[in-house]
């Protein structure tokens, strides 16, 4: 064999040393995995109690794990066979953890949410960690029909759904009246965008205070009009309202609307930003020509700007209707699902059901939960669907 | 431009453009500005419903200093905090990687894969809530913070694997191809070539992570139990209960439960917003 020739041939040889080295520290990590316990750990760092010691311990069994990952990964490049077709190798070893990891917390647990939902089960195992459960059926789908509280999620889901849906173009508004270079515009910008930026949890307090009949924004603004000032008996100031301000949310006809407007307020925000975007991208050309035949105004917005406009349009009907079926930090920090479940949403329902202040109904809230998914799935295939089409004219 | 830019019609408009903007982002912002106001009255200004007017008293100090003494607000931060981190770097770290593998490999399975990334990217919350209680209870992490960050990086890493996969997809594929023929292996091209410019990408997914997870309410509530652990978004909202009817003490606190994800808006903007519209309308 020529020199050159054996150069070729060992360039794709295993090689012998770090393979070695990569299969010691293999064995080590399992060896090390396969020995750690709860107990062992707790004993070493002086806990009295097992429980005491699970952060610790599943901290160090995550360090083997990826010690052995690694080391895995360095016998494998370091093969023959990975050196041949790394092209064909490479795309499983880069993709292998995240995919495994998502796999495991996110893809499994949605088939396994739906066999839970055709068991009744309350979540627990008996001593020997035996499921404690029992199948039936269809039975908690039966339940479900007959369940007021389902049909009240279940509408106020389409309301929430109907509703939401005037975020996209309320922000399309906000966009074109923001949309110009005067002076400070981008501040403004920022600062529109602003309730986005918030937890819906802040905003959901904002706006329970801002309901508020006695102390607050609203009671303030009705004030101005039904009440005024007067001074009582003893002298102090008290306000005399000709009508008395509602309580929004203790009142089941308002209350979805109002937590739903106080959804749309960051909703609002968000879809502005996309469509702010948007218009940055929109090709001047197009507009002078537009404007060239005479487009004005409206004409102009609907025939030369929103076809450009569709990408953003698209992203923001899709978070748009992810955020309205996601709807749960508002409920929870304004009504809780009251008045009399009046607010509630199959989002809300399905976690008071399943770990809310009933005993545990896990097969229950996981039938309601699979309803929402099967909503859900509808617009996630259309989102698919559309990224495909993209993607196959990309190439 | 569109709409026509204010300074190019009448001066009647072009001024009035400018002083209706104002009022406008008065009126969008008045629920946060009049809790603002809250935050710094007294309580006696609330019971006889001061809540436009000057403060008769300036108890800003006062009323963010009893939210600190009364509440563990320090403690709910601190909280946050160590579950956020750890979730932006491992949910970033993997996306790189997953990204890589799924726009620079032209293999059968990379556009199926990426669906299942975004796809579990859009489920509700719901669905995913039993049995990932019930896996972390098997593997001895639920009520822990440890627990709640690997579910949180998992379902992260859909978001980011869509944003990475989208951004590596538009870098120029030749340098990648030019590399390959020089000999250069495939972990090498990636730490070398593609992550010093994917950087941008990252900062971007970061800061979009980290306000994700710091306003994080629902997975907060459902994997951690002991007060000691809560977040500040759950803690903010047992407040409520607490200081029944002190919206004094409430608004101050919402306030500061908002302010650092504000903060991070401000710094990144420019990040933050490319990162909310998917790369889908780039620029």
């Amino acid at each position: 064999m020529t020199e050159h020739a054996m150069r070729l041939s060992s360039k794709y040889d295993t090689e012998t040393k770090p393979v070695a080295i990569g299969t010691a520290v293999l064995l080590v990590c399992i060896v090390f995995l396969l020995t750690i316990s709860g107990t062992g750990v707790a004993d070493m760092l002086g806990y009295a109690r097992k429980i005491d010691a699970r952060v610790p311990t599943f901290l160090l069994r995550m360090f083997f794990l990826l010690v052995a990952l690694a080391a895995a990964f360095i016998i494998f490049t370091n093969t023959s066979t990975y050196k041949r077709k790394r092209v064909a190798y490479a795309p499983w070893m880069f993709l292998s953890v995240g995919l495994i990891f998502f796999l495991i917390y996110v893809i499994i647990p949605i088939f396994q949410s739906i066999s839970y939902s055709l068991t009744r089960w309350n979540g627990l195992y008996d001593i020997n960690g035996k499921w404690t459960g029992e199948w039936v059926g269809l039975e908690n789908y039966r339940v479900l029909l007959e369940d007021p509280n389902f049909t009240t999620s279940l509408i106020n889901n389409v309301l929430w759904l109907a509703l939401f849906m005037l975020a996209v173009p309320i922000g399309l508004f906000i966009a074109l009246f923001l949309n110009q270079t005067v002076a400070g515009i981008r501040f403004y910008k920022s600062l529109f965008f602003f309730p986005f930026v918030i937890s819906q949890v802040v905003v959901g307090l904002i706006f329970s205070w801002a309901y508020n009949p006695e102390f607050g924004l609203l009671s303030e603004i009705w004030g101005w009009f039904f009440c005024e000032q007067k001074v009582n008996i003893v002298g102090n100031l008290t306000k005399v309202c000709s009508i008395d301000p509602p309580s929004i949310l203790g009142e089941a006809k308002y209350a979805t609307y109002a937590i739903i407007a106080a959804g749309l307020w960051p909703q609002i925000a968000y879809c502005m930003i996309l469509y702010l975007t948007g218009l940055n991208n929109v090709s001047p050309d197009q507009i002078e020509a537009g404007r060239l035949d005479g487009a004005k105004g409206w004409k102009m917005l609907w025939h030369v700007i929103l076809p450009q406009l569709k990408p953003a349009t698209f992203i923001a009907v899709v978070v748009t209707v992810i955020g309205s079926l996601r709807s749960f930090d508002m409920i929870a920090t304004m009504t809780q699902g009251g008045p009399f479940g009046s607010t509630n949403v199959l989002a809300y329902y399905m976690y008071d059901q399943a770990v809310g202040e009933g005993v545990g109904r896990y097969g229950y809230g996981s039938a309601i939960a699979t309803v929402l998914f099967v909503i859900m799935l509808c617009f996630i295939s259309v989102f698919l669907w559309r990224m495909y089409q993209d993607e196959r004219t990309e190439r | 431009m569109f709409p026509t830019p204010v300074e190019k019609l009448s001066p009647g408009v072009n001024i009035g453009y400018r002083l209706i903007l104002p009022i406008c982002l008065f009126i969008w912002l008045l629920p946060l500005l009049a809790i603002f106001m809250t935050s710094i009255r007294p309580v006696i200004d609330i019971n006889t419903g001061n809540v436009f007017g000057i403060p008769s008293e300036f108890n800003m100090i006062e009323n963010y200093a009893t939210v600190f003494a009364k509440t563990d607000a320090w403690s709910y931060m601190a909280n946050t905090l160590i579950i956020t981190i750890p979730t932006v770097i491992i949910s970033v770290a993997l996306a790189c990687i997953t990204g890589y593998a799924l726009a620079i490999y032209n293999f059968r399975w990379a556009l199926p894969l990426f669906f299942v990334f975004v796809a579990g990217n859009f489920v509700p919350f719901q669905i995913l809530m039993l049995p990932v209680i019930d896996m972390s209870n098997r593997l001895e992490i639920f009520n822990t913070v440890p627990g709640l960050v690997m579910f949180h990086a998992a379902f992260q890493t859909g978001f980011c694997t869509l944003f990475m996969r989208n951004f590596m997809k538009a870098l120029p594929f030749e340098l990648i191809e030019s590399a390959r023929i020089e000999g250069v292996d495939e972990f090498r091209i990636f730490w070398h070539l593609v992550l010093p410019l994917v950087r941008p990408a990252i900062a971007a997914l970061s800061v979009l992570i980290f306000t994700f997870i710091w306003n994080d309410f629902f997975w907060a509530t459902v994997m951690l139990q002991d007060d000691a652990k809560l977040p500040i978004t759950v803690g903010v909202r047992s407040l409520n209960g607490e200081f029944v009817q002190q919206w004094h003490l409430i608004s101050a606190a919402s306030l500061l439960a908002a302010v650092p994800p504000v903060i991070m808006f401000f710094l990144a903007q420019k990040h933050f917003i490319a990162g909310l519209t998917l790369g889908a309308t780039k620029g």
